[in-house]
């Protein structure tokens, strides 16, 4: 190559490095200029939470309405989180919410998983006609089929009241034999071919190939059904209405009712909730992520 | 592939089909029944033709639930702008940035009731926002924010706008991280500057992710309630101010037994949602053609 071209290659090749590293003072004070973007989008998006844990611990002494407002209590106390648990058995609610997150997040795994398999590595009659159908479920608004799920619950199948209201209707989604059907693709057929030859089963192969497999891709629908179980709100308020029977966010909303204007009650009410789902988000966040950034790819 | 004569791949199917069957497809069929019924759940349906349609048509509850709807729908493009925008701030190698990344999500994890009600707290007659207006003599009487008309429907767009924007940047942080380095130091060769790197690198390089979430966003857009629920106090607002159309097919339905109406409500969110879908996927397809 003659020296003219390569100056023509190092031209660019200077300009990309000279852009990559730049002198130390303006890395740091463009780093600087950075750290308070971030940290302003983190105040607009933390900033109802803490003015809520904040309401909820101020004692009487503490005005929750004042010109200007107050934000640190002088007097703090836990005296509103004493008044919700005292009206309301929320630890049942916590308790009820677990149930049903847990057993909706669990059997969506399962359900979904069995009915990706043959979606992604199968060939037999009418796979894509179930294919669109399912598709076509993804479109029709969950609110829609209350009505009729309603008269279900009450007059076929009697769990009107119950958790497992919240838990059979629930079973599976599309959306997730989508995402499994999605991960099961990615399974080398030669895999699947060799374990046929040594004599396994469909079953053994689903079980002990597939599974362990895209065991990431399980984790992520567990988790995300499992938080939009947990927060699910107008379908509980339908289906339960007895003191004990209550899930948390329907618990929640009924405290609003119950407390009116006691707002460090309220705030406490809506700290003691959002804690635990925070918490359990800290945990699975790598999981979370990775799941909802898979869901886009295909 | 197996045998093409086996009854294996469906029985892997069963579950799956009889739950979506019994849940999704059977009250389908049941809501269309129903919206031709005079119908209040506790008693059997009584046939009345068309009646719930042609009240439907004259029903201004009905008209204005629809116009909110689709003002609603005005969340999206907002979304999906200041989502992309946060996921660029974002993409960078930073301390600390997986804390920041984690606590822009928390609205999305936290649950539309608790958020709602933080949000109705923020906003309330003796809340903290006109304390704050009041203090800095912005305003000389506290603001009725949730009982004004005009204002009901942009805070609830508002409060879904701050919980969705870090779930959706999340999306459009993976995208952007797909998007091979090289193609920015060829962007960087021609002389772009750091807006036209994004405009001609970024933004297409994002279409999956960008389609993704807006029919995601859109729909979720169509069926909103829990907000409307919580801000209003579960009334709809004044003058129904708040009223969407999954609003008021719960509030006939539920509210006032009326199942049968709000059948026919819930049809007319089908065919929406419906038609709108189709909209979608034919615009976003053409897009693509236009792009290859």
């Amino acid at each position: 190559m003659s020296t003219a071209g390569m100056a023509q290659i190092a031209e660019p090749v200077a300009v990309i490095q000279a852009h990559r590293r730049r002198p130390r003072r303006a890395a740091i004070v463009s780093s600087g200029l950075w750290y308070v973007v971030l940290i302003t989008v983190a105040v607009i998006t933390v900033f109802p939470f803490f003015w809520m844990l904040m309401t909820s611990l101020k004692g009487p002494g503490d005005p929750v309405y004042s010109i200007p407002p107050q934000f640190i209590p002088t007097d703090p106390s836990l005296g509103a989180y004493q008044r919700v648990l005292a009206a309301l058995p929320i630890p049942t609610y916590f308790l009820n919410s677990l149930i049903v997150a847990v057993s909706v997040g669990a059997l969506n795994v399962l359900v979904a998983a069995m009915a990706a398999y043959p979606l992604a590595k199968m060939r037999f009659f009418g796979r894509d006609a179930i294919f669109y159908a399912l598709l076509a479920t993804l479109i029709v608004p969950a609110q829609l089929t209350y009505i009729p799920s309603f008269v279900l619950s009450v007059n076929v199948f009697h769990y009107y009241n119950t958790l497992a209201a919240l838990i059979f209707p629930n079973l599976v989604s599309a959306f997730n034999i989508f995402l499994l059907r999605q991960a099961f693709r990615s399974v080398p057929n030669d895999l699947i071919d060799a374990a046929r030859v040594d004599g396994a089963g469909e079953w053994r192969i689903w079980w002990s190939i597939l599974l362990p497999i895209v065991r990431p891709s399980l984790a992520a629908v567990a988790i995300f059904t499992f938080v939009t179980s947990w927060n699910d709100f107008l379908w509980p308020s339908l289906m339960l209405h007895t003191k004990d029977g209550l899930t948390l966010p329907v618990g929640l909303a009924a405290l609003q009712s119950f407390f009116q204007s006691d707002f460090r009650s309220i705030a406490a009410g809506v700290t003691i909730t959002v804690v635990p789902i925070l918490l359990f988000f800290i945990l699975v966040q790598r999981y979370f992520v990775k799941g909802l950034a898979g869901a886009v790819k295909g | 592939m197996t045998r093409k004569r086996s009854i294996t791949p469906y029985t892997f199917l069963l579950p799956a089909l009889v739950v979506l069957g019994i849940f999704v497809v059977y009250p389908i069929i049941a809501v269309i029944y129903y919206s031709f019924t005079d119908y209040d759940i506790a008693t059997p349906p009584v046939w009345v033709g068309l009646d719930n349609y042609t009240k439907l048509l004259g029903d201004e509850t009905f008209r204005l639930a629809l116009v909110h709807s689709f003002v609603y729908l005005l969340v999206t493009p907002i979304l999906i702008f200041l989502s992309i925008v946060l996921a660029i701030v974002v993409n960078r190698r930073m301390r600390g940035i997986h804390i920041f990344r984690a606590l822009y999500f928390v609205p999305a994890v936290s649950g539309s009731i608790a958020i709602g009600l933080a949000w109705k707290w923020l906003f309330d007659r003796n809340g903290l926002i006109n304390s704050v207006l009041l203090s800095w003599n912005i305003i000389d009487t506290p603001i009725q924010w949730l009982a004004t008309p005009a204002l009901v429907l942009p805070i609830a767009m508002l409060l879904t706008t701050w919980a969705g924007v870090g779930f959706y940047s999340v999306i459009f942080l993976a995208g952007l991280q797909n998007i091979p380095e090289e193609l920015y130091d060829a962007a960087l060769i021609d002389g772009c500057t750091n807006f036209q790197k994004h405009r001609y690198v970024s933004l297409p390089g994002l279409r999956p992710q960008i389609v993704f979430v807006t029919v995601i966003s859109s729909l979720a857009a169509l069926k909103v309630f829990d907000e409307i629920y919580v801000l209003t106090n579960r009334t709809g607002g004044i003058l129904d101010s708040g009223v969407t159309m999954v609003f008021y097919l719960w509030k006939e339905a539920f509210q006032l037994n009326n199942a049968g109406y709000a059948s026919a409500i819930a049809i007319a969110l089908l065919a929406i949602t419906l038609v709108f879908s189709i909209f979608n996927v034919r615009i976003l397809e053409s897009r693509e053609e236009g792009v290859a």
